[in-house]
């Protein structure tokens, strides 16, 4: 019952930071710096043998007869996600300005809880629940701390959102009447639910239907090509605190539904919608590369390579689907799966570094247009230099933790899309060079005399960033441990 | 001896005695002494005593008068729901009433001892004078002050309201002519023309009441031009009478046109939702809007009797019937706490037509009030933690239990398009400077938070369900 415990004092805490006043920043840097170590140690003592797979179903009874309870589990995927979201909830509270108030504060430490239940949750019925709760407080922190149109950006966001999370409860409902019809109770447990014997025993229409709704609400989040636009409007708009958390934390909400939910029922994916995902990820790569090759806002620019970076995701999903109904070598699609779990864990961590360091240029030159800045490396070089770690390791320097993540894909994917792969190096390509040309236009070149004097990094910012950096290094250089606990975790449930 | 048992039979009635006794120390004292806080003390401890009493003395079954009252759990949960939607209003009324408040107070009364009469019984006539008693009082109510909005108010809810009495009076007359009886006992069946007459009419009758669909006009402007507190008073009280009353006459008396008053209830359902929250989409008058989402949520209402109509045609078993009965109760409970708390909260703005952007930057003045009032618009849209989500889940987990479950996908995607308007209020408190002026005293923030508090709590005893089945079987008789 430890982690029911460890959840429940988790969010009654978070709750807490409404109160705090004009302790809340300090208040929710202790809780969220606390509960990270508590899930580390927690963690460690259940995955040292780095077998991921679920080994920890707690409950509380609710409703017996409609077979609802608030019940968690705990994957080595989870873990490292719940492990993600915490870390950079601490980032983006640490970066958060005290004039924002409690609310601010409260609402960051809401999503963080609802993240963190979400993850957990071993219950349909409350990770639709949690994933509401995600939706509300960053609707909010949007729609009353953005800056220009933050009403209708936010308000577009909530609609995507929303209209996907719809429909996911859609398909759980499906799920949970034929589960009835089936067995004669209701349960509504993902285990139970998201099997691959349930969803064949369904009718044709209604089995398109439950991975239609189940893949809308996740590509909205993650997002993929033609369900993105709510993204950049709503990175751009967002105070950057809230950047990091949309960045960081929520886009691993799209990669879990995925991986987390409907990887038990990988093998019964229709193979209409794993090409269709695998053309969508091949076009978001592409499409959001060029897009942010023409962005003039650093934000901006950042906001479609996070949606690129995310389109590995969506291909290592729809390609291992269909290794695995064609019978590929099994080393190959659990390469291409852990590829993508590493690339969701990775992605999260990188981005939140990316905007953390956009951060403190924008405080200290209070420019983000990429045109404004210019040769910022001669006055602040310890900035500039974490600005420039950071797009390297956007674009998968080796060395780095995102080329793990995308080697594995690249190397997993290629029996299934032989030599369409070329597409994928294409935009690998523009990836690599718009970090590369932001990184000359910005930080290196004669310096934009404009700026007048600008401070270089405090020691506070300094600190924050060596600690995301070293964990990005750590993760690309050493990543055995949490690729084995990923690796683990999808052979054994796939 | 017949005197002896005529006096102990006054033991049930006793929260009517003391609301009724209650009700003619207020008007004897209007004639010497004029105080508003003197006459809502005196009522809402009336009301205190009548709850507490109900809740405690009232569970035994028991049947009077041959079988025309019925005392048990169902009717009891009623009764209590009337007296908090009676006592939820009576203290902020104190901020809105200033003319012979001391009339406001007894007719508030009055209304209750009818909705009491009507939550314990089971005889056509009876509960047709009980509803009568509702309807006459909430004419006066809604009119009262005497401006030209609230005049508007009361004279379209009262020719509406007369139109939909004489209704409900042919309706009686053509259930007598089929079943040759006033009682609603459900083996009183028989399948003649003159029973789908009697259904047709008495929906229509009683659906005015509730603001359903086709029947909804009067609601609008009726909500919007009343005082804040007797607007909360209409859409929760007032319509949930009429609610029960339906549960009593469709589910109970009409279990054998089963089929007849599901197809009916279905359809109006859906339009009634819609069209509900489709209009509310537009609207800039937060009080049209939140009468619109009350017509929603009357919409919602109605699937019950989609529901067990279902359950009942199909023979699909009274456990089903109950749960569907059961949902209801719930969504009533909560209902009343959203809405009234909602209605209420426009006491916090001085003008009396209230527009959205009046609540422009209310989370810089009274923080705890933006608090309150967000969680009940989140609990109205139906968003998980608080009891709103709870009693929709609870509807639409019945709905697919009696595999009705396109109608549940309906269901669901209203309640998803009726967040976008409580959140676009929820932003606009939070969004900009106080540009007006608030009423933010203890009168106009006390009850917003104790309705939020009582919502939240709501929102995670997911038990009460399991109590309610027990107590709906209640509706069938002892």
């Amino acid at each position: 019952m430890l982690l029911l415990y460890l959840y429940i004092s988790l969010f009654v805490l978070t709750v807490g930071t409404f109160f705090g006043g004009k302790y809340a920043k300090p208040y929710a840097l202790i809780v969220t710096g606390l509960y990270f170590l508590i899930f580390l140690i927690y963690f460690i003592s259940k995955f040292y043998t780095l077998n991921g797979v679920f080994n920890s179903m707690q409950s509380i009874p609710i409703s017996s007869y409609y077979g609802f309870d608030f019940s968690l589990q705990l994957s080595g995927f989870s873990a490292l996600l719940v492990l993600l979201s915490v870390a950079v909830t601490f980032i983006a509270v640490y970066i958060s300005g005290t004039r924002y108030g409690k609310v601010f504060f409260g609402l960051e430490m809401l999503t963080m809880a609802g993240l963190v239940g979400l993850l957990l949750s071993a219950n349909v019925l409350f990770f639709y629940i949690f994933w509401e709760v995600v939706l509300i407080p960053v609707y909010l922190l949007i729609g009353v701390f953005g800056k220009k149109n933050a009403d209708s950006i936010s308000l577009k966001f909530f609609v995507y959102t929303h209209i996907g999370s719809v429909l996911m409860l859609l398909s759980f409902f499906s799920l949970y009447t034929y589960q009835y019809e089936n067995t004669g109770t209701f349960t509504m447990s993902i285990s139970a639910l998201l099997t691959p014997s349930l969803i064949n025993s369904m009718p044709v229409f209604w089995r398109g239907f439950v991975f239609f709704g189940l893949f809308v609400a996740f590509l909205v989040k993650l997002p993929t090509f033609p369900l993105h636009s709510w993204l950049p409007d709503s990175y751009e708009s967002a105070p950057y605190p809230v950047t990091i958390i949309l960045a960081g934390a929520l886009s691993i909400m799209g990669g879990f539904g995925l991986f987390g939910i409907m990887l038990p029922v990988i093998s019964v994916v229709p193979a209409s919608f794993s090409t269709v995902l695998i053309i969508l990820g091949i076009v978001s790569l592409i499409y959001f590369s060029l897009a942010a090759m023409s962005q003039p806002s650093m934000k901006r620019m950042m906001a479609y390579a996070s949606a690129a970076a995310m389109g590995f995701v969506t291909i290592s999903f729809g390609t291992s689907a269909l290794e695995i109904q064609n019978s590929v070598y099994s080393a190959n699609y659990i390469l291409d799966v852990t590829g993508g779990m590493y690339q969701i864990l990775v992605h999260g961590l990188i981005m939140a570094f990316i905007f953390a360091s956009l951060y403190y240029i924008s405080r200290s030159t209070g420019k983000e247009m990429i045109g404004s800045l210019g040769g910022i490396f001669r006055e602040a070089p310890i900035l500039s230099a974490f600005l420039l770690a950071a797009l390297l390791a956007s674009l998968g320097l080796p060395g780095m933790a995102g080329f793990v993540a995308e080697f594995s894909v690249l190397a997993g994917i290629f029996p299934e899309v032989g030599m369409w792969i070329m597409l994928i190096i294409f935009a690998m390509l523009i990836t690599a060079s718009y970090h590369i040309w932001m990184a000359q236009r910005t930080l290196f070149g004669p310096y934009n005399e404009n700026l007048g004097n600008i401070s270089d990094s405090t020691p506070g910012s300094s600190v924050i960033l060596t600690i995301i950096m070293m964990a990005i290094i750590i993760l690309g250089v050493f990543p055995h441990y949490a690729f084995q606990l990923l690796s683990s975790y999808a052979s054994g449930v796939i | 001896m017949f005197f002896i048992a005529g006096y102990a039979t006054l033991q049930y009635f006793v929260p009517e005695l003391i609301l009724g006794i209650a009700g003619f120390i207020i008007l004897a004292l209007g004639m010497f002494i004029v105080s508003r806080r003197l006459y809502a003390g005196v009522t809402f401890g009336s009301l205190a005593v009548a709850f507490i009493i109900e809740l405690f003395f009232m569970n035994n079954p028991y049947s009077l008068f041959g079988g025309t009252i019925l005392i048990n759990n169902f009717g009891t949960y009623f009764a209590l729901l009337f007296l908090i939607s009676a006592m939820l209003i009576t203290v902020p009324s104190i901020m809105n009433i200033s003319h012979k408040p001391e009339i406001f107070y007894a007719l508030l009364l009055f209304v209750t001892i009818g909705m009491l009469i009507a939550a314990s019984s089971t005889n056509l006539i009876i509960l047709f004078v009980a509803f009568e008693a509702v309807s006459t009082g909430t004419y006066v109510m809604s009119g009262f002050h005497k401006t030209d909005r609230t005049l508007e108010a009361s004279t379209k809810y009262f020719f509406t309201g007369a139109v939909s009495t004489s209704i409900i009076v042919m309706g009686l007359s053509y259930y007598f002519e089929a079943t040759g009886s006033f009682s609603i006992t459900p083996q009183v069946i028989s399948s003649n023309q003159a029973m789908l007459v009697a259904l047709l009419l008495l929906m229509i009758g009683f659906g005015f009441k509730m603001a359903i669909f086709p029947m909804h006009q009067w609601a609008i402007d009726t909500y919007d031009g009343s005082e804040n507190s007797v607007s909360a008073f209409l859409s929760t009280g007032s319509k949930l009478v009429a609610f029960m009353i339906m549960m009593r006459i469709f589910i109970s008396g009409f279990s054998g046109e089963a089929y007849d008053y599901y197809l009916i209830f279905t359809i109006l359902a859906i339009v009634t939702m819609t069209y509900g929250n489709l209009s509310a989409l537009s609207q800039t008058n937060l009080k049209r809007l939140l009468a619109y989402s009350s017509i929603a949520q009357a919409g919602y209402l109605i699937l019950v009797f989609s529901a067990a109509g279902f359950a009942q045609d199909n023979s699909l078993g009274n456990t089903l019937v109950y749960d569907a009965v059961a949902a209801g109760m719930i969504y009533s409970l909560v209902y009343i706490f959203m809405k009234g708390g909602a209605f209420l909260a426009m006491n916090l703005s001085p003008n009396p037509k209230v527009q959205i952007s009046d609540l422009s930057g209310l989370a810089k003045k009274s923080p705890v009030a933006a608090i309150s009032l967000s969680i009940l618009l989140l609990s109205l849209a139906g968003i998980p933690f608080t009891g709103g989500f709870v009693s929709k889940l609870f509807l639409f987990l019945v709905l697919i239990e009696v595999k009705l479950w396109w109608l549940a996908v309906i269901a669901i995607l209203n309640s998803a398009i009726s967040v976008f308007y409580y959140l676009r209020v929820i932003l606009v408190i939070y969004r900009g400077q106080p540009a007006e002026e608030f009423r933010i005293t203890r009168l106009s923030t006390i009850p917003i938070v104790v309705c939020a508090i009582i919502v939240i709590a709501l929102g995670v005893y997911f038990q009460l369900f399991q109590t309610l089945v027990g107590f709906a079987s209640g509706l069938f008789g002892v």
